[in-house]
């Protein structure tokens, strides 16, 4: 547990300073405008469409990517942990407090997210405002928890972490389909759960549980891959 | 007792190390284009070797947790881990270590209580080591001190601190293995001197066996350049340096063996100051020596090459 603790307190020195908090900003910023653009555009199916596009389909990879990369210093999830690991420090557990600050810091980035797009594609006053923002925080915040995991599973391989970029790259290729190829990755799921095609038939409730699944395989893949 | 083992160590720089250490202070000679910072980071278990083993009482480092516990390291670079300052810096490191001292007493101990507020990417790099080596002085029971260079945080670091603690720790059962560029630096650190030269491993005299039929004692100024170039040569069976001037050459035949030393001093233009045999006497080496300069004279005179033997 201590060294869960000590990673998860190295992750947090890692993603303290000033240029995380501007760019979620210019992010929630950019998602606020979208949302806004789109009600005008189409009020009864803006939060949908901002949701899925631009909040969850590209501000939340993104964000979930950076926030790994960051946590990670760079690096790949194993060798990010080396400064600590060389006092006697698990590695294993180091890694899992890392996984776990930056698993927690995309799901706070995929709540905000889901909270300014809601704000913004809704009129003030509508009555959907409540029911929406309640829905879409949870996923966004299950959606951020499986990415962080997924990026930070994926820079594991590559000899400076590269499978991290290769990761989001798929995603967004394989994940935009509703075909078994896309049964993987995160996108279809997160899709899915709000309300657009789902990958494979799969149910809401399958939705969830596949996203579940991914990030548990993701954690047991980073540990089995990492040495004590 | 604890025990460090290489075994057929290869990364880097090393090209192949097989030793082993015992408790007390152990000095190995040699920069870090020889190898010496690559040993310190195997040993402390911050990489993992290319090929071949090292272990700490059984255990390799970099694959157990508990063992890298046991060790305090001062690597070749060294960069605190991320915080606001020194003293948060050092904290976490003591977090990492199991250790519930707080930092502040690390840095009073070591009289580097300056530091704690510094920011710790405006520390030098030699700030950075001294605050390292103080981190690792501080253990209270270690298995394995290994530390790079450790005299050139003196000036940060108080000498005294420095050599008192790792006599304490080298007392109470530690090995404590240290590096050092100079020869004076390895005197000043005491214990047992070793070398590395371009990745190569000179143990001292006291770990070989008495293997050869006949020694040569070779006197020269760069004794760790010769014995690492004659560790190779195929007439030498074995090659020892004490940390002085004098490397001592075993092979089976003294003319083999004196003509290997001359044709690979010459190859490295080593100069050798005394060649001494402890029997036969130096006159049957000398007149092998003509016999054969001889011999290369005539042979390049009879095919019109009159060049002279190498």
């Amino acid at each position: 547990m201590s060294g869960v603790l000590t990673g998860l307190a190295l992750a947090r020195e890692r993603l303290r300073g000033i240029a995380p908090p501007v760019v979620l900003a210019l992010g929630l910023l950019a998602v606020v405008a979208a949302a806004v653009l789109e009600r005008q555009s189409d009020a009864a199916s803006a939060p949908d469409d901002v949701l899925s596009g631009a909040a969850f389909g590209i501000a939340l990879p993104l964000f979930a990517y950076f926030v790994s990369e960051r946590a990670c210093d760079g690096k790949r999830l194993d060798h990010s942990v080396d400064g600590v690991a060389r006092f006697g420090t698990n590695r294993r557990a180091a890694l899992l407090g890392v996984l776990l600050a930056s698993a927690l810091g995309s799901a706070f980035c995929g709540a905000l997210l889901a909270i300014f797009a809601i704000l913004g594609a809704h009129a003030p006053g509508s009555s959907a405002l409540l029911g929406d923002l309640r829905a879409s925080v949870g996923i966004a915040v299950l959606a951020g928890t499986v990415y962080a995991l997924y990026f930070g599973a994926a820079s594991l391989f590559g000899k400076r972490g590269g499978g991290r970029k290769w990761a989001l790259i798929i995603d967004f290729i394989f994940g935009a389909g509703s075909s078994t190829l896309a049964t993987p990755w995160p996108r279809g799921h997160v899709r899915n759960l709000l309300g657009g095609t789902p990958v494979v038939e799969l149910s809401q409730t399958s939705a969830w549980l596949a996203l579940v699944l991914i990030g548990a395989a993701c954690v047991m893949l980073s540990v089995l891959r990492t040495p004590e | 007792m604890s025990e460090l083992r290489f075994e057929a160590l290869r990364h880097a720089e090393l090209a192949y190390v097989n030793a082993a250490f015992g408790a007390g202070t152990h000095v190995v000679v040699g920069n870090e284009g020889d190898g010496t910072g690559t040993l310190i980071a195997v040993a402390a278990g911050s990489v993992q070797s290319a090929a071949g083993r090292v272990l700490l009482d059984g255990a390799a480092p970099w694959s157990h947790a508990a063992t890298r516990r046991r060790i305090a390291s001062l690597c070749a670079t060294e960069v605190l881990l991320p915080a606001r300052n020194v003293v948060t810096g050092l904290a976490l490191s003591l977090r990492a270590r199991g250790d519930t001292r707080s930092a502040m007493s690390v840095l009073d101990d070591a009289g580097l209580a300056f530091f704690a507020t510094k920011r710790a990417d405006a520390l030098t790099s030699r700030e950075a080591r001294a605050i390292a080596l103080s981190f690792a002085l501080s253990h209270r029971e270690p298995s394995l001190l290994a530390l790079h260079e450790p005299l050139s945080a003196v000036g940060i670091v108080q000498e005294d601190f420095l050599l008192r603690t790792l006599r304490l720790h080298s007392d109470a059962g530690a090995i404590v293995l240290c590096t050092a560029c100079r020869l004076e630096d390895a005197a000043r650190l005491g214990g047992q001197t070793s070398a590395l030269e371009r990745g190569i491993w000179i143990a001292p005299a006291y770990a070989l066996p008495p293997i050869s039929t006949v020694t040569l004692r070779v006197h020269t100024a760069e004794p760790r350049r010769l014995a690492a170039r004659l560790s190779e040569a195929p007439d030498i069976s074995g090659v020892e340096w004490a940390g002085g001037h004098e490397v001592l050459v075993h092979g089976s035949e003294l003319e083999r063996v004196a003509q290997s030393v001359v044709a690979n001093a010459r190859a490295e233009a080593i100069r050798i100051t005394a060649l001494k045999s402890d029997a036969p006497p130096l006159g049957a080496l000398a007149a092998a020596r003509a016999a054969l300069a001889q011999a290369y004279y005539e042979r390049s005179a009879a095919t019109g090459n009159a060049t002279r033997p190498s």
